[in-house]
Parts: structure tokens; sequence; C-alpha cells
């Protein structure tokens, strides 16, 4: 164990109600039901790099990444972050981490940006001075100047992100937890967002960064975990992790095709994952362990023989979403939360 | 920074719980109708018994209320009740109020990912809460005493303020409770709405709770509010110590401060504790 995150078989169940049936009854009858969140997850993340969890809504992320930040107990394991052992030294964790969980709801919304970050200051033990020094310094550091005496409220949401990106960094910690921090960003201001990250990456900050962006993760992250159903399927740099399908062939269809084709293509010899991506129009996904001369024919007579009306068909160069598709089955577009 | 290992030193400690409070009150500042509003409603909440009590009791009035409280000033006694129920409601709310508005807004949750502690921050919405009651409920007091003309100041008021500021420690520790049953089921107005009422009543709001058959009685005076409004009745008014004298009365109020917020903080630990085991502070 030594890395600035090191986490060792970490389980989490949650305890629900379910309600049991539809109707008069089930508005007063509910049953327990244990969820299984994290179900053994093992990291190691480097001092100095950036780490990406990538999964799809309701993978775990948030569940492992609540559980590093001291919010939820876990139900087994352990993990060392920053040299304290979680549940045993939370509030050392908690001194020498900065974190971005919420957005913009964890900030106070009748305040300005500078009051809110002095305040966190304070929470975070720096004397007056320093708070309001280290606040200054980064409403200056994220040109947040023009808004930052203006109620919280009044501000774009884009802004408000930027503000509680500014609020991670107020005690200046050796480990950044940034959870989907370019949601609701618009793309210029996503691409300020992760230089800042790469800059404090550069200046020795560890990051750990969860996103369902596959283009953030790709060109943001040193290494990346690709998680789902609470756990780790795949860990590794990004070329490792394409490199470990370079094996397999992987083509992509556009066009018009059913949810029939595409089960047909799912049961061709070799096939080994398929994903129907339905925006506006079809795309199929389609990795195989055999080599592309030997797929191609074989798809095409397939999709064909299902009325599939094929617009392009092309090899594609392995990018990490097909890597996503391979280790998980489905495109980070669809949502996983254990039900 | 925090020290090694985290353990925050005692002017850190302060200082965070003061930054709590500072928040509250530049909150405060951004509803600047509701302060004014605050100090007109126990005034109306005790002109109701009080324009009652003349309507049925007429010219005898006075007497009457002599005859089973030991005082003829009903008008400051009616208004000392309304004003210490504020305090009491001021405390539930405003702890009861703090964790869930949080709660439902995200910033509990941001707050929970530093290391300063729940009772640090619950500190310093008390103090918050304790300033912001007093001034209302004090300012209350005595533009209700100038309208319904009787003297606010008779009596021994410096005694009368030691029993509120004695009162208020163990009633912070109750408050607490309450916060840990409202972080539990999730919900602030019922509980609160409840418990203030059930609270108001033992206390004896607008009346000696020697009226209340035994056993309620009894329960009463497991409130720290019940000997807090009747020590400050007792000190302006002369009405009695339930105890024959103010150091007995006063002891005993001691003995809550010693107990109550230790008690709180123990009930809000282990109900913080259970609620990370299962699914957070944040989820509402």
């Amino acid at each position: 164990m030594n890395g600035q995150v090191t986490v060792e078989n970490l389980a989490k169940t949650y305890l629900t109600r379910q309600r049991a049936q539809a109707g008069l009854a089930g508005l007063f009858k509910s049953e327990a039901k244990q969820v299984a969140a994290l179900k053994g997850v093992s990291l190691d993340i480097r001092p100095g790099e950036i780490f990406g969890l990538l999964g799809p809504n309701g993978a775990g992320k948030t569940t492992l990444i609540k559980c590093l930040t001291t919010l939820l107990l876990p139900t087994s394991g352990r993990a060392l972050i920053n040299g304290f052992e979680l549940t045993k030294q939370d509030n050392a964790i908690r001194a020498t981490t900065g974190c971005m969980l919420m957005g913009e709801r964890g900030l106070y919304w009748k305040l300005t940006a500078r009051e809110n970050l002095v305040f966190f200051g304070a929470l975070y033990h720096l004397n007056p001075t320093d708070r309001r020094r280290r606040a200054n310094q980064l409403i200056e550091e994220l040109s947040l100047g023009e808004i930052a005496d203006r109620a919280v409220e009044s501000y774009s949401s884009g802004q408000r992100m930027k503000v509680a990106f500014a609020k991670a960094l107020i005690n200046d910690a050796p480990l950044l937890i940034l959870d989907e921090p370019t949601n609701t960003l618009d793309v210029p201001s996503a691409h300020e967002l992760r230089a800042v990250v790469r800059r404090l990456n550069s200046q020795g900050k560890t990051v750990i960064y969860t996103t369902h962006i596959m283009a953030e993760a790709e060109t943001l992250c040193d290494r990346v975990a690709i998680v789902d159903h609470g756990q780790v399927l795949a860990l590794g740099t990004v070329p490792e992790l394409k490199t470990s399908l370079q094996r397999e062939a992987v083509l992509k269809v556009e066009g018009v095709i059913s949810k029939k084709a595409t089960t047909a293509v799912e049961q061709l010899p070799g096939v080994s994952r398929v994903a129907l991506n339905m925006n506006g129009h079809a795309t199929l996904t389609v990795v195989s362990q055999d080599s592309h001369a030997t797929l191609l024919p074989r798809l095409i007579e397939t999709l064909t023989a299902h009325n599939a009306v094929i617009q392009k068909i092309a090899p594609e160069e392995v990018t990490l979403e097909d890597v996503f598709i391979a280790r998980t089955g489905r495109t980070l577009a669809v949502d996983t939360t254990v039900k | 920074m925090t020290t090694a290992g985290g353990r925050p030193s005692f002017a850190q400690t302060l200082s965070a719980a003061l930054a709590e409070t500072q928040l509250r009150m530049i909150n405060i500042t951004r509803y600047p109708g509701q302060m004014a509003l605050e100090i007109v409603i126990p005034i109306v909440f005790a002109a109701m018994p009080m324009l009652l009590g003349r309507a049925t009791g007429g010219e005898a009035a006075a007497a009457n209320f002599a005859a089973n409280t030991g005082t003829t000033n009903y008008v400051a006694y009616l208004l000392i009740g309304s004003n210490v129920f504020t305090l009491v409601s001021s405390a539930f709310w405003h702890i009861a109020y703090w964790l869930r508005f949080e709660q439902e807004t995200g910033t509990l949750e941001a707050v929970y990912l530093t290391p300063t502690s729940t009772v640090t921050l619950a500190s310093g919405v008390a103090l918050y809460s304790v300033i912001r009651g007093l001034t209302s409920s004090l300012l209350a007091y005595v533009i209700g005493c100038l309208i319904f003309q009787v003297n606010p100041f008779q009596g021994d008021v410096l005694l009368a303020l030691g029993f509120i500021a004695a009162g208020l420690i163990p009633l912070y520790g109750m408050a607490l409770i309450f916060g840990a049953v409202v972080l539990k089921v999730k919900e602030s107005n019922a509980v609160v709405g409840l418990m203030q009422w059930v609270v108001s009543f033992l206390m004896g709001i607008f009346f000696p709770i020697t009226v209340l058959p035994p056993f309620v009685k009894f329960i009463a005076w497991l409130f720290p509010p019940t000997w807090m409004t009747n020590g400050v009745r007792s000190s302006l008014l002369g009405v009695g110590y339930f105890f024959g004298s103010w150091y007995a009365d006063m002891a005993v109020l001691w003995a809550f401060m010693l107990f109550a917020p230790l008690f709180g903080f123990w009930v809000f630990n282990r109900t913080e504790r259970g609620i990370q085991r299962n699914e957070g502070v944040g989820q509402f």
C-alpha cells in the first residue's frame, strides 16, 4: 500500500425499501432489499497521476467516491488515502483532500462566490488572512473576478460549476476528487477547466476524475478504470486498454438496423460484443475475435437477411468507447443503476 | 492548516464555528423583512389569551389570575411565556431546519467533506440561533409591555437573564436530539411542528404548570424550558420558584446544562454514523 490512494476489496451494500406492489396496498407495504453498490473494488492510484473512473450512470462510481471521501462507510474492505486509513482517520483524509462532488448544489446560493470560498476556507481551518488570500487567488486564477461579489443564485449553471471547482481547491490539497466536473459546462468552459486540471496535475496534485465522457477520459487521464455493476472491469493507461482489444476486430455499421437484426448479429460465431446506439440513426458496433475479412461477409449477409439498410460499414480504429463496449457489453448511454 | 492527524486546534474549531454563525447572519440579511415579522409574532401570540382573559374575567381578571399564578400582572406573565416559547421554537427550528434545508440544497454533503465536525457546525448554528432568538424575543417583550402599558423592567432583571442563559444550553442539547430525528426521518415540519407545541404545553406557556395533572406535571419538570420559563416569571413577577428559592431552581437548570448537551451530541453522533453506514447524509 504505497499509492496516493490504495483501495483493497472495498464493498458497499445498501439497505433500501422497495414498494411491494402497485396500487393502494403498495402505499403501505414495502420490503427491505439489499443492494450491492460496490463489490470488492481494488485500486492503486499513484501520486501525481490523473486517474479516470469511467462508467455509466449507476455503475458505482459515485458510491466509490463517496466512500473515499468519508461520506459513506464501506461495508467491508480497506483504503488508505494520502497515507490515512479510511474510517479510522477520516478527519485527516478530509483535511488533505479537495472534493467537487455535487457540482453547483454544494454552494450557498444566497452568498457570493467570495463569501462561499471564505466560508469553506474556515471549515478547512485556514486562518482568516489565509482564507481571504486563497479565495482572492482562486477568483483570479479561474477568471471569476466579474461575478465574485454577486450572489451565486444569479449565476449561470456553468459559472456555478466553476465556483464549485474553486471550492474544491480552497484547501490546496494534494489529492483532488472531481465527480463529473464538466457537467453543464459549455465546450470552451469545459476545455478551460480541463486545462486547469492539467496545470494542477503538473504542479504535483493527484486527481481522481469521474466522467462518462469517453473523449474526456481519453485526453485527460493517465490511467482509467472502467467501472460497471460495482466492479472494476478494466484498468490501465488508455493505450494499454486499447492494445488489449487489438486482437479483436471492431466494425461500425450505420443505417436502419432493427433490434432483431442486432440479436442475429450477436449470435454470429466469433462475435464477442454488440452494441446498438439509436441516437438519431442506428449505429451498430460489433466486436469480434475473427479478422475483419472473416467477419465482414457474415455481418452483411446477416444484416440484409434481417431487412437492415446499411448506409456505411467500416473497420474502426479502437477507441476507449470500443474498450468500454467490449468490457461491459453496452454503451455509456445506458443507465445501469442497480434497482 | 489542520494539525497532524487532522485534529484541529481549539482556535481553529472556534473559528469554524464562528464562520458558520457568520454565514447564517449574512444569509438572514438577504431576507430583511423576516426579523421584523419575528418580533410581531410573540406579541400577537400573547395578545390572544390576554384579550380572552379580559373578555371572560372582566374587572376581576387580574384578581382571578393572581389566585392561580401568584401575580396580577397577567400581561407580563403571558408575554414572558410567549417570548420564552419563541426561544424554544427558534432552537428547534434553526437546528432542524439547518439540517433539512442543507440536505435538500446539497450543502450538507459539502460541509461533511470538510474536517470540521458536525458538532462544531451545530454550535455555530446554535450561536446564530441564540443571537436571533434573543434579539427578537427581548424586543418583542419590551414592545409588548409598552403596547399593553406594563413596566417591562420590574423585579430582578439580571436574575431573569441568568435563567435564560442557563436554560439556553440544555435547550440546544434537546434541539440536537430533534435534529437527529430530522436527519433520520428526512422531514422537519411535522417533527418540529409537533414537538414545539408539546413543549409549549409542558413549559406552561400561558398557565402555571401546577394546574396540570400530577403525571403530566412530572413530565413537564423533565424539560429545561419549564424551569427557564418559571425562573424568568419568578425573578420578574415573583410567582414562586418550584423549589422555593432561585438558587435551587437554577441548580436544576445547571444539572440540565451538564447532561442535555452531552446526551444530545451522543444521540446525534450515533444517528449520523448510522446514516453514513447506509445511504449517506446527502440522500433526501
